[in-house]
């Protein structure tokens, strides 16, 4: 599904280069619910960006679902983001003025779907992150828990080929979280292909695999046993 | 374009900033405002300026002479240049495609007396082509015919003061009045609404005065108007035509005016055109600069919106919003509080105009109003102005780059 070699990335800051990224290579199979963890400046957001096409890279090899990635336009590349990529945030970044449904069905109308079809995705897949009933409550009306599953049912809405998520549960208590991530793992056992950027080790172990990013490069690939969320909730 | 999503987003941006919304939109109606009743004002004396003119047909042209002022082809200078009536017919032979009405003046002053009213007025002997080309308003009666000119006939079209001065509550027409004892025919009565001297005038055909006043061929001046379907260079053309041949004609030097003058009154009407045309542009370019002040004003609220928005920008293009669907959300917005708040500042202006403007009548100024041209064209403006202000926040929103709007947690 994924598949990245010798990944390099620097940033310019002034008149000094930070190689944040120093030759990545990492695959990711189909199915597959992959924790990335590192400390603060490891360059884990820095490649979750960068295979979220948010950012580019400055050398090395981008495949996605077999399609190269590589010198984009604006256009090709938000193109590729709706039909691809469906983004789960730490701040969940919901728009304010729009209802949970209408939140949902905002990837869908960038693929132009019918309005009257649009929502009828949006309620199916709110009903299952189970906020249903709260279709028409502003973000501002949910709580931080219900507000990440109406964020999650927004990245699945346009049936993306990849979940990214950026500290899904940086910004919960960990009840809210645990039920975050029953509900990512629940999505995961539907055969979806998910990435999980975290550097708490408790979520970490509810994936499947287990990335350690250090410096810009990787220190460790280990698969793991997957902890169930749901015994916590 | 008609796409609910992108309304329901503009109505939201501009329903949380209700206050910032009026005030810009203050400044481009505002300023909308101030163009349509600078232009409504030069209409205004355009309209009081034409009015003076109405009088007469505005393709008239006179030919007048006097005494000459340089000495040319064997002359003195100071020679009385005199216009017979060979001068009329020559004219008329000489440019039959360029000349719609033709008629030679010969004045005179007369003692009118009808029973025991007396009064002074003057005489303007005239040709009937005389009618159109002053478009003098016969209410009763007739004007002068030709068989008049061929009889000779001792008739008389009488002013409407003339008729009230002399005839009181009488019918005067068909009565007979004397001028210099002799008696004259009624045979209409006119009216002017350029002013009342104009109605102190009494009309009589030429060849009758000619005869009865001194038994000349002499005219004092020749009246004309030329083809209506002229344009202004074609007419002053003419006009320049004209004069040569009566120059070359009288023997005066090309550039004695005193001798012998052609006065064209679409000279004098290119005049007050270029004059008023002058302001029109001064309003339009004053205006104009107000409106920009009103474009940048937007602009600038325009950028600090998207500066609010750039989180939001940003997740809509995580979530695969492309460049070019932001570019038209924040041009929408534009155009939009642009539009409407220019339409609230036409309204106003129009409705003021519409109020006011035709109670105002004045020599120089009257009834101020714009048309639908100047209307359609400050719409169009303003949808332009509205583009111009949103281009430039729209290309900077266009350009964020989703990872900086989303990397502050």
């Amino acid at each position: 599904m994924i598949e990245i070699k010798d990944l390099h990335k620097s940033y310019r800051m002034g008149t000094n280069s930070l190689h944040v990224l120093k030759g990545i290579n990492f695959k990711v199979e189909d199915g597959e619910l992959v924790a990335i963890m590192g400390s603060s400046g490891s360059g884990k957001s820095t490649l979750l960006n960068i295979l979220g096409m948010l950012d580019g890279a400055d050398s090395g090899e981008y495949t996605l679902d077999g399609v190269p990635i590589k010198n984009l336009s604006e256009t090709k590349a938000a193109q590729y983001r709706n039909k691809f990529l469906g983004f789960i945030f730490q701040s969940f970044n919901l728009i304010n003025y729009k209802s949970a449904a209408e939140n949902v069905a905002l990837p869908l109308y960038y693929q132009k779907v019918p309005r009257k079809e649009r929502q009828e995705k949006a309620m199916k897949y709110l009903e299952r992150v189970g906020l249903k009933p709260w279709a028409d409550h502003l973000p501002s009306e949910l709580s931080g828990g219900q507000k990440q599953r109406v964020a999650i049912a927004r990245a699945m809405a346009a049936e993306p080929k990849v979940l990214l998520a950026d500290e899904p549960t940086g910004a919960l208590d960990s009840k809210t979280s645990y039920e975050v991530m029953d509900l990512i793992q629940k999505i995961n056992d539907e055969g979806n292909t998910i990435l999980v950027v975290t550097h708490e080790e408790d979520i970490a172990h509810m994936c499947k695999r287990i990335v350690h990013l250090k410096d810009g490069v990787i220190v460790e690939d280990k698969k793991v046993e997957q902890v169930r969320a749901e015994q916590y909730v | 374009m008609f796409d609910r999503d992108v309304w329901q987003e503009i109505f939201n941006t501009l329903k949380t900033n209700k206050l910032r919304t009026f005030l810009t939109g203050f400044s481009v109606g505002w300023a909308i405002f101030i163009l349509v009743m600078l232009l409504a004002s030069v209409n205004g004396m355009q309209n009081g300026f034409v009015g003076q003119f109405n009088d007469d047909a505005t393709n008239s042209i006179f030919v007048r002479t006097g005494t000459t002022a340089k000495a040319y082809g064997g002359f003195e200078a100071g020679r009385r240049v005199q216009l017979k009536n060979d001068d009329l017919e020559y004219i008329k032979q000489s440019f039959p495609k360029d000349i719609e009405y033709i008629s030679a003046r010969y004045y005179s002053n007369t003692i009118a007396r009808y029973k025991e009213e007396t009064g002074s007025y003057s005489v303007q002997a005239t040709h009937p082509d005389h009618q159109a080309i002053e478009k003098t308003l016969v209410v009763a009666g007739r004007y002068i015919n030709e068989a008049d000119i061929v009889n000779k006939a001792k008739v008389a079209v009488i002013g409407r003061k003339v008729a009230e001065d002399l005839f009181k509550n009488e019918d005067a027409l068909g009565k007979f009045v004397e001028f210099n004892g002799l008696p004259f025919r009624v045979i209409g009565i006119f009216t002017d609404d350029g002013d009342d001297n104009a109605e102190r005038r009494i009309y009589a055909p030429i060849s009758t005065y000619q005869r009865i006043y001194g038994n000349t061929n002499e005219i004092a001046s020749i009246a004309l108007t030329y083809n209506p379907n002229y344009d202004l260079t074609e007419a002053l053309e003419f006009s320049e035509r004209l004069e040569i041949l009566m120059k070359r004609r009288h023997k005066i030097a090309p550039d004695d005016q005193a001798g012998l003058n052609v006065w064209n009154y679409a000279e004098a009407f290119n005049d007050i055109s270029s004059f008023t045309a002058v302001l029109k542009g001064i309003g339009i370019g004053v205006g104009f600069l107000i409106l920009i002040a009103g474009i940048v004003g937007i602009g600038n609220i325009m950028v600090f919106t998207i500066k609010e928005r750039t989180k939001e920008i940003g997740v809509r293009k995580a979530l695969g919003a492309r460049p070019i669907q932001i570019v038209n959300l924040v041009l929408l917005e534009s155009v939009f509080i642009t539009a409407i708040s220019g339409f609230v500042g036409l309204l106003f202006a129009w409705m003021i105009l519409a109020a006011i403007g035709p109670m105002i009548e004045t020599p120089a100024f009257s009834n101020p109003s714009v048309s639908l041209s100047v209307v359609v064209t400050a719409t169009i403006i303003l949808i332009i102005a509205g583009v111009l202000a949103g281009l430039l926040p729209a290309m900077k929103a266009a350009n964020v780059k989703p990872i900086v709007a989303l990397s502050d947690k």
